[in-house]
């Protein structure tokens, strides 16, 4: 199952990097790979309360698009989100938000950290991978 | 006949079991319809059957801490909440299949932090074994508890179209805006029927 998109996708990458002759490096084919599983892996255990275009729902889902999340949560602590879920009261661009977010017991470091690449390239104005070891690291300390 | 056969109004089926009884040496087809039920709201007000009666409504089966496809199901309901917030002959309610732990008050917390209002669309809860049979034998939908599924119940996501006599008219998948796009045109069709 999980072979054939990753397979898919590093063909879409590759066709851009040959039609664009000039090749990205290759942490950046890496990288995309990252960001296109984590797209994937987004709209199959997020997507439905978080929506596609990470705008939530009424009070009921925070938005992950156009937030302060960056400001006050670092990639560690999203990871933990992601794997544990959360209850407790927050407040999200200054609007407070309580509901219960259920965790993802059955995704494993690599999911989460594609997921976390993946929301740093859509919505956190930041290129960065987020790399494997950091999310085994991570969950690993998670509170 | 071409053009005749073009501009002939598309009408709905009326779905579920049919009778055929004689009335009156004529036979007549008697059509399955929604049976009498009364359950409590997100306000704790009661809400029965007669406050559908001579309205089209949208059902659909849900339960406040479902992790899979009820945030599709209730973004979907949203934009119908939306855009027939003004038509007075719809209306949308919602059965908890979890109703020991929907209670009112839950539900309440529900609705106000989706920004939706009781009559327009009413959160009902009630006996558990009730609710699942309306919706098996009346809805015609899935609805039933499993330990095995994320959040502890098998639900469809379907959304079912009522119409003002009680029939069921259509049954969408309310996880795709693309089906429920296809419902909008079919309570626009309802609409127009007395
Ligand atoms: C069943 C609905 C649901 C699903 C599915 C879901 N979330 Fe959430 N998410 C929530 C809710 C509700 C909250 C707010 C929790 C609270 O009140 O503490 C939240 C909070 C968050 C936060 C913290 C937001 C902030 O600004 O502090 C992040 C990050 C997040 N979710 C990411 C994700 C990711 C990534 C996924 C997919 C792996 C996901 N969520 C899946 C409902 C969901």
């Amino acid at each position: 199952m999980k072979q054939i998109p990753s397979f898919l996708g590093l063909m879409a990458i590759l066709a851009v990097c040959i039609a664009q002759t000039s090749c990205q490096s290759k942490e950046e084919i890496f990288r995309q790979q990252y960001v296109v599983e984590g797209m994937m892996q987004y709209e199959k255990h997020c997507e439905n309360c978080h929506q596609k275009d990470g705008s939530g729902l009424k009070d009921l889902y925070p938005p992950l698009a156009k937030t302060d999340l960056w400001k006050r949560l670092n990639a560690n602590q999203i990871a933990c989100i992601i794997k544990n879920g959360q209850k407790e009261a927050i407040l999200v661009n200054q609007k407070p938000y309580q509901n219960y977010m259920p965790g993802n017991a059955k995704l494993e470091a690599l999911d989460v950290a594609e997921i976390i690449t993946y929301l740093r390239d859509k919505w956190g104005n930041d290129p960065r991978i987020f790399p494997l070891d950091s999310a085994r690291l991570a969950l690993k300390n998670c509170p | 006949m071409l053009l005749a056969a073009c501009q002939e109004k598309k009408t709905l089926p009326i779905l579920g079991n049919k009778e055929t009884i004689i009335k009156q040496g004529k036979a007549d087809t008697l059509y399955q319809q929604i049976p009498a039920f009364q359950f409590l709201n997100q306000d704790s007000s009661w809400v029965s059957d007669r406050d559908y009666a001579g309205k089209i409504y949208v059902a659909d089966f849900f339960f406040t801490s479902c992790p899979t496809i009820c945030p599709k199901m209730k973004t979907q309901m949203l934009r119908l909440y939306e855009r027939y917030a003004n038509e007075n002959q719809l209306a949308l309610l919602s059965f908890s299949i979890d109703p020991d732990f929907d209670q009112p008050h839950v539900l309440k917390a529900y609705a106000d932090r989706l920004h939706i209002k009781s009559p327009k669309w009413n959160l009902v809860t009630g006996a558990k074994a009730k609710i699942y049979e309306l919706g098996q034998k009346s809805f015609m939908v899935t609805a039933q508890e499993d330990k095995n599924e994320a959040g502890g119940f098998v639900h469809s996501g379907a959304f079912i179209l009522v119409d003002k006599q009680k029939h069921v008219r259509g049954i969408y998948d309310g996880t795709k805006e693309q089906e429920v796009n296809h419902l909008i045109e079919d309570i626009e069709l309802l609409l127009k029927e007395k």
